[in-house]
This record gives C-alpha cells, structure tokens and sequence, in this order.
C-alpha cells in the first residue's frame, strides 16, 4: 500500500473538515517540483558562467606563451638593425649588474632616509613576533611599508631563503596540526581572513604555503611582505613553495609589477629585481612526514624527487626563459653561481615553452631586419606555427625527444660541454612540471597545451609516482575551484585554493587545511567579503553570470571582423541570416573558447526567426553602432582594443630600467612589432599620431600607464559611438584621477600630474575597479557535503566586518 | 498530525551547490515498484539545434569527462533544459534504481535523448496558474496570503519533501513580519529566475 494514497486521504481528511476540495498534496508536489526546476537552471548557469571565466582566464595565458615564443623566435632568427636590437635583445639578456658586492651595492637600503611623518612600521632586525604581527595590522590599516623596510626585509629574505634546500622537509611530531594554505594571488582579505579564524604562524602553528602569492589581487606585495615577515621569525616553521606567478616575466602581465611600480616609485625598480632573485630562490616541494607532497602545480611522469633534490634551482629563473649555456671556462672560477648567468653574453638560446624550435626550417632562413617583416615574414611565420602545432600533438615520448634536438643542435652549433645543457634543460623540464600541470582524469602524460608549460598528469601517473617515493598524497594547487577544495584521482591528489571570489564577488569559496599527525586533512572553507548583507545563492550566481557575461559580449564584439568573415563564408548567398547551429560552430572557431555557445545563446542573442539569426542586426546590438566610413579605423582600434594586455606586455618589456616611461621611438617600435605579431598594417601614419597624441607633456617620453588608461576607459559605449582612439587620447587628459593612492610614504619626485596609480584590469575582469563592493555573496546554507558524503558542519564565525560565513568540514573517518 | 512515513523513494537533495553525490533519504518500506517505462519505443523527434542545445548542457553537468552523467543528474538537466517532471517520474524512466545506482550507474548523450523526449511528450504540464491555484489551498482567509509556516510544514512533509535548507532557501525574503507570504508575487519571483 503506497504511502502516498495514505497520506492524501489523511491530509483530505483535514482538510475537508475545512471544506476544501483540492489536495494539498497535488500542490505540494507542483511547488516541489517547479522549486527543484528553478534550482537546476540555477546550477546549470553557474556551470556555464564557471566555464566562462576559466576559459577566458587560460586563453590569457596562451596568449601570454605565444608573444614569448614569437619574440623569441625574432630573437634566433632575425639580425636586428641596432634600434631593434635594443629592444628585442633586453627580453633576453640579463643584468649587467654581476657580482655580489655590486648587487650589495645595488640593493643597499642604508641610505634611504625615512622621514618623520611616516606613520607606518619601523622595523628592526632580527625580526620578532610582535613586530610580525604590527606588520598585520598596519596591511589591514591599509598602511604601506617604506621601501627601506622592504628592502631590507627582503635582503634578510633573500639571505635566508638561500641557506634553504629545494626540498622543505617537515614534520607532525609533537602533535603539531600543519596549515596548508593554496593559491593567495594578492587578496589580503583572505589572507587575514585564515590568520583571523587559524591564528598566525608560529612554533606552535606551522604553516604551508603553496605558491602563487602575488598576481591578479591588488594588494600583492603585502601578502609577500607578511608571508616573509614570518619566515624570518619563525624559519623552522614557515615554508613557502614556489609558485608559476613567482617568475617575474609573468608578473609583467599579470599585475605584480604594475603594482609594485605604482606602490613605489622610487625604488619599485629596485625591489623588483631584488624579488626576481628572490623568487628564484624560493624551494619547490614541500614533503610532510615523508608522506605528504606539496607542490604548486603538480606531477609528470618522469618527476623524480631525487633528481630535483640536485638541482640549482635559482638558475632557473623564470619559466619563459630556459637555462642558458654556461661556458666551461667559467664554470669553476666563480664562487656565486649567480655569476656566470650574467657573464653569458649574447648567445643566448630560447627554446619555446612547449613546441620545440624546428631547426631544419632555421637553416634555410635569410638574415632578415624586423624593417621588412610584412607579409614574406608573415607567410613564413605561419608555416612555423603550423609546424609548432603539429608537434605539440607528439604524445610525451616525443616531447622529450624533441628536447634532445633542441639541445643537441643547439650544443653542434656553438660552444662544447652539450651534455651539461642537456641536464639544465632536463632540470628545467622538471621544474616546469612541478610548478604548471594539471591532473586530468583520462590516463597518460601530455604536454600542457592550455597553459603553455608543463603537462597533464592521468591517474596511472600518480599512482606509480606515489609507489615509487613512498608518498601517500599529493596536495597542489594553481586551479581554482568552487568550494575551495577538490581531490581526484581517487583521492590522492588534493587540489587546494585559497583566494576566494577569484573571479567575481561569490565565484568561490577558498579553502586552507590542518594536518595532523594523522595525516588526515581537515577543511576549513570561506569567503572573505565585506558584508553587511549577504546575497543569496540565486542572486550571487546571477551577478557573476552577469559579470562573466559582459566579458563574454566584449569579447565578441571586437572580434566582430573576423566572425563576420566567419559567418559570410557560411552564408554564401548573402541573406545575412544564419542558422544557430552554424553561429555558435563560427564563433567557436574564431575564439576557440570550448563554451557552450547554443546554451549560452538566449544570453548574447536577443531575437531569432525560425531558428535563424540576423547577424548584422546581432552585431549592432553588440555596439549600437551604425557602419561608418571610419570603417579603416575601427579595425585598428578593435584589434589595439583586443590585445591591449599583449599590448601592454610588450611595453613593459620595452621599459627596461621599469620606470613606466619609454621614449617615443621604442614605442613606435612596440607598435610595429605588435603588428608583426598579428600580422596586421599598423601604418606609419597612424602610429604617428598616436605617438604625438601620447605624449602630454613634450619631453618625448610615453607614459605607459597614461596610454594604457585610454584603454581602460575604452568602454563598449565608447566604442560605440565610433570614436577614434585619438579623441580618446585627447578626453583622457581632461579626466579626472579614479584612483585610491595608497598613503605613500615613498618621497619620490612628483611625477607628471597625470600618471595615475591604478589597477588596470586585463580581460576577464578581475577585480575591477569598478565591480561595487558592497554586496558579498553567502554561501548556501546546506554545506557542501565533503565529497565522501560526510557530515558537514556549520559554523559562523564571529561578525568582524571583514568576514563572512565560515563553515567547517569534518573530515571522513 | 499523522506519523510521517517513509518516502516511498529516497529523493535525491536538489542542488544548491555542485556537490556530486547526494545523500540517500533512508531505505524505503519495500513498496511495489511501479511499471518502468519501456523507452525503445520512444522516437527522438528533435531539431538539430535543439539537439545542440541538449548537448552542450549535458556536456556542461558531466564532471567526470567521460561524456556521460550519473542517474541523480538526469533529473536536473532534464529540468536546466525547461521540463519538469517529477522524482518519481524520473525514477520511472531510468528503470526504478536503487539509491546504489543512483549515485554509481552513468548515461550517455545518446541514452539520455529519448528519456527527454518521453519527459516532452508526456501531458503533465502547469502553469503559472496552475502554481498559484496549488498555493491558494493554503490560503486559509483568503486574502492572497499563505502562513510561511504552514508552507514550510507542508513542503517538508508531502510530496516529495524537501529539506530545511532547500525550503530556506526557497523561502528567503518572502514572508513579510507577520511571516506571511503573498503567493501571487511568490510564484511571479521564483519563476523570474
């Protein structure tokens, strides 16, 4: 007897005494099942805004590998003129700077005078717990650090972090409980969100951090300042991984050294170059009990811990420049192994990240200067990525091998002792391994594509790796996920993030674990937001769909030449009216997002008839814009537009002393290298004007940020109403400042009056200025069930208002 | 009140969150299990861009990368995708699986279409008015209003009941001080999102 008939004759039963004639239960049924409907369109545009935003997030970085490699392959294969030398050479040459004294000298910070309005801490060495935790206090007071602090702070670093092997190597006994925290990227909320619920470390309180402190977040460099701080006063229990966003070629896209530049003026330059070492000193992997390993991005299947216990790891430097070859002469003379990078002159040799050079092709290559690259180059360059792509698809065995050429030619072609190089570039690989993979879940080993460097890892690999160290897990982090937290491949790889709304306010959770001598982690998840209301999940989910969604129709819009192209070879009789099918396959060749587009299409799309899509009317409602007889120049805007981040790149590449400024013929060479890049005319006459239009104030210099700003302001609604980029030059003077300067305490010469310090966001929108940050999101009041199924626990923590909801998961048995 | 018996079926939580694995209801009394739908004879009968459509969401709720989903989303996609049928509809097509299944056993694009297409082509559709006539039941005077209370009890405890979290979450916002909720303005919110 099914309950059910039961229960409805019951509840009629009732309510019939009432005299009503419907059953409750037929409606308590409908509103069940329109509420369990309403809720899974909810999860599903969550999903797709998710997709959204990574998709975006590792297209960026693709992009960022691509200009590396087309510079570099500038580099081999062209004799530059000696302008061009200048410019292009800078990316790959190293410091003139070489001996230690001199970089004593450099880094002195004794003769930076502090003055007395400095309100900030005055720290004095050897650092002690009270002044670590001022340190806190006056980050969270919004206070900056004088620069002479900074650098001394960082000298201190730099001193310890030498002294450290590749390899930390720690311990639970004592009952200690280890915190391990994942990726920061620049949010100090979160970071003092964990210090708040967690405590700060000490002897008592070890902590782990895994990498990726800086980037992307506003306030990076007082994350790193904090992390150190407490490195120095409690060395045997802090210890830091490296991260891939602690490489400074990397930092120059993604926000650290605009901010550190724009933080500190005078010496921002300085402290740069001081964290470039430092960073390449920082260790690898973290090993907890010998059973527990913690790196930041992951495995391979040729990972070999031994191996990466030998390396010299402050040799490699940045992931986007290999080894260089060390002349054997050399090699003994000088005790600073730092030196003989610097001593290497000219020769320097690139391979590119993930597709190995083609060096039957290189032979056959004229001498060329950059001055006549059009479009024989142009042709030449395809072939060569064509070639790079298809031996990208060469399954790991190959990979390697390919390495083996690259260095073997390499070695025929110049100085002997090949078999040295081969182990750099052996270590190099590993390196890369360690800080860029991912798991994936089919089996196997492949290179990386997506990010550029390292590789997907299945779960066969890290099964024969954790058999062959005797390790039982793996803990990394360098993804980002919803609830802070995920493990795979069958519960022995942990990934762990920590930067919370990573991608829009209520994107995620992040998430830091105990570990007790148990070795069983223990999840704390939160969301660090100002709240005074929290959003509920509907509302957070709609206002992050928004967000991803705008990004989305920007991305779109300056896309528009090439998908009309697109949609026009589709549609060969000309209708202007395509099938949706047709549409979304267009645009997914175009943008090669892997979104799904058809589900995506009620958002970016505001009416179809019988199914079929109008597309000049669809890209007018993306700009509402009629066509005009700028049509030239729209172009050009829409591309600078597309690819202001490379845009941007290459300046700061081109600024070589970092000082935010370069002369008007480096950047009349960054545009003509820009439009090598793309392969599009950038003409003279255009780059004149704007070279005239940028500099505001006549001493034939450019300042970066000033131009940059254009871009920023470069809104849809501006871009709409046709302007060219030059009227946007001329408005932006008269802009008023936007920016919140920090209280600086750095007593630089004032500079012109309108270079901003500011932010500029690079598409996805991270933290945008703009994005109001009043409302927080509240994560559901169900928790999320760990992923075992056991009980999860909810508690608030206590309202500072700084914090959100906090919610604890216990760990299953 | 009546005892409350156990749901014929364990019901799987709706997601509020991308948890995979919901939490079995506990085992049921072993009631009859109705007649499983037999879907060989259902035709697949959509258009290709629809069938685009369908596909892109499937892809979007499989987790795993193995192009298929578990049985406990089949329900949620089928719903992402504008239809409603209920859990014990649902429960129906996929041949009455235990809770076991539910979480384990997987379904490919291919085996989902035509549990869609029965889901389409069977004549069980409300409408909004439909919704609010159900919520007048419970509209003791009349007014326009229903007791959240008594929303809340009547959610929890018929029908394929729902959890305190899922109905909070339902309810947030809606009852005014007098923890009253105008079922007009309820339904018209919900069905806005």
């Amino acid at each position: 007897m099914g309950c059910g008939v039961t229960k409805t004759s019951e509840f009629n039963r009732r309510f019939d005494k009432d005299g009503n004639a419907i059953p409750a239960m037929k409606a308590a049924v409908l509103i069940q099942r329109w509420y369990r409907q309403s809720v899974a369109r909810m999860e599903m545009r969550r999903r797709y805004t998710w997709n959204i935003f990574q998709s975006m997030e590792y297209a960026d970085l693709q992009d960022q590998i691509k200009l590396y490699n087309f510079l570099g392959y500038l580099m081999d294969n062209f004799t530059p003129s000696s302008s061009e030398r200048k410019l292009i050479s800078h990316i790959f040459r190293e410091n003139e700077v070489c001996r230690d004294a001199e970089w004593e000298r450099y880094f002195n910070y004794t003769n930076i005078d502090v003055p007395d309005i400095y309100s900030g801490p005055r720290l004095t060495f050897p650092l002690d717990m009270d002044q670590a935790a001022d340190l806190v206090e006056a980050f969270k007071n919004k206070q900056q650090l004088h620069s002479r602090y900074v650098l001394q702070l960082l000298l201190e670093t730099w001193k310890l972090l030498r002294m450290l092997p590749n390899i930390n190597r720690v311990s639970t006994c004592h009952s200690k409980e280890i915190t391990i925290c994942g990726d920061l990227h620049g949010q100090l909320e979160d970071l003092l969100l964990i210090f708040y619920k967690n405590g700060m470390p000490s002897m008592e309180k070890p902590y782990v951090f895994n990498g990726d402190y800086v980037d992307r977040g506003k306030d990076s460099i007082e994350v790193l300042l904090i992390l150190f701080a407490f490195l120095l006063v409690y060395p045997g229990d802090v210890y830091l991984n490296r991260g891939n966003h602690e490489d400074h070629i990397i930092n120059l896209r993604y926000g650290f050294t605009k901010e550190v530049l724009s933080k500190y003026k005078l010496h921002g330059k300085r402290i740069l170059k001081l964290l470039q070492k430092i960073f390449s000193w920082l260790p690898l992997v973290t090993v907890i009990d010998q059973r527990v390993l913690i790196v930041h991005g992951g495995i391979s299947d040729t990972t070999d811990l031994s191996l990466i216990a030998r390396v010299d790891r402050h040799r490699y430097v940045s992931a986007l420049r290999p080894p260089k070859k060390k002349t054997p002469s050399r090699t003994n003379v000088y005790a600073d192994s730092e030196r003989y990078d610097e001593m290497i002159i000219c020769k320097n040799r690139r391979g590119s990240l993930t597709f190995p050079k083609q060096f039957s092709a290189r032979e056959g290559f004229q001498r060329r200067s950059l001055q006549d690259f059009s479009s024989t180059v142009a042709r030449t360059l395809e072939e060569e990525f064509e070639v790079r792509r298809r031996q990208a698809e060469y399954s790991l065995s190959s990979y390697s091998k390919s390495h083996r050429i690259l260095s073997s030619t390499l070695s025929s072609d110049s100085e002997p002792d090949s078999s040295e190089f081969d182990t750099s570039n052996d270590e190099w690989k590993q390196i890369l391994d360690l800080l860029w993979s991912d798991p994936m879940s089919h089996d196997g080993c492949i290179p990386n594509e997506v990010r550029g460097g390292g590789c997907y890892w299945g779960p066969s690999v890290t099964e024969d790796f954790l058999n062959r160290h005797n390790l039982q897990l793996i803990i990394r982090s360098h993804e980002c996920k919803q609830d802070g937290y995920e493990f795979c491949h069958n519960r022995k790889v942990l990934t762990l993030f920590s930067a919370s709304n990573y991608y829009e306010v209520g994107s995620n959770r992040g998430a830091f674990i105990r570990l007790g001598p148990d070795l069983v982690p223990y999840f704390v998840q939160y969301q660090a937001t100002r709240t005074t209301r929290g959003l509920s999940f509907p509302q957070s989910v709609k206002r992050t769909e928004h967000t991803a969604l705008k990004v989305l129709r920007e991305q779109l819009f300056v896309h528009k030449s090439d998908l009309l192209s697109a949609f026009q070879a589709i549609d060969k009789e000309n209708t202007g009216l395509i099938c949706l099918t047709d549409w979304a396959s267009a645009i997914e060749r175009v943008l090669h997002l892997d979104l799904p587009w058809q589900v995506l299409h009620p958002q970016l799309v505001s009416s179809t008839t019988d199914g079929k899509l109008d597309y000049h009317r669809w890209f007018r409602d993306l700009a509402l814009k009629k066509p005009s007889s700028e049509h030239i120049e729209q172009s050009m805007l829409e591309t600078l537009y597309r690819h202001r981040s490379t845009l941007e790149t290459i300046f700061r590449i081109v600024d070589t002393d970092n000082s935010g400024f370069i002369t008007f013929e480096d950047f009349r060479q960054t545009l003509k290298l820009l439009s090598a890049y793309l392969k599009m005319e950038i003409s003279d006459e255009v780059i004149n004007e704007l070279v005239i239009n940028t500099d505001t104030n006549n001493d034939g210099n450019i300042d970066i940020d000033e131009f940059m700003e254009a871009f920023r302001l470069v809104d849809k609604s501006r871009l709409e109403r046709g302007k060219s980029l030059l009227k946007l030059m001329q408005d932006n003077q008269s802009l008023p400042q936007e920016t919140e300067t920090p209280q600086t305490v750095d007593s630089s010469p004032p500079q012109t009056s309108q270079c901003p310090a500011l932010q500029i966001s690079d598409p996805p929108a991270l933290n945008t200025a703009d994005s109001p940050s009043s409302q927080t999101a509240n994560p559901p009041a169900s928790q999320t069930a760990s992923p075992s199924g056991s009980n999860t626990e909810d508690c608030s923590a206590s309202q500072t208002e700084d914090l959100c909801h906090i919610s604890v998961v216990v760990p299953p048995q | 009140m009546a005892p409350k018996k156990d749901a014929k079926k364990p019901e799987p939580p709706k997601k509020a969150e991308p948890a995979p694995a919901p939490a079995p209801a506990p085992a049921p009394e072993a009631p009859p299990k109705p007649a499983a739908v037999d879907l060989s004879g259902v035709k697949v009968d959509f258009s290709q861009d629809q069938m685009e459509d369908y596909r892109e969401a499937f892809g979007l709720f499989d987790r795993v990368g193995d192009s298929k989903v578990a049985y406990n989303q089949v329900a949620d996609i089928m719903r992402a995708l504008g239809q409603n049928p209920t859990n014990k509809e649902v429960s129906k097509i996929l041949g009455n699986p235990t809770a076991d299944e539910m979480a384990n056993k997987r379904v490919d694009f291919e085996g989902f279409l035509p549990m869609l297409q029965f889901v389409v082509n069977s004549p069980n559709k409300a409408t909004y008015e439909d919704y609010v006539e159900g919520l007048r039941v419970f509209d003791k005077e009349g007014n326009g209003t229903v007791m959240g209370a008594e929303l809340r009890i009547v959610l929890s405890t018929l029908g394929e009941k729902m959890n305190e979290a899922e109905i909070d979450a339902l309810m947030q916002g809606q009852e005014d001080e007098n923890g009253c909720v105008n079922y007009e303005a309820f339904v018209k919110h919900i069905m806005s999102v």
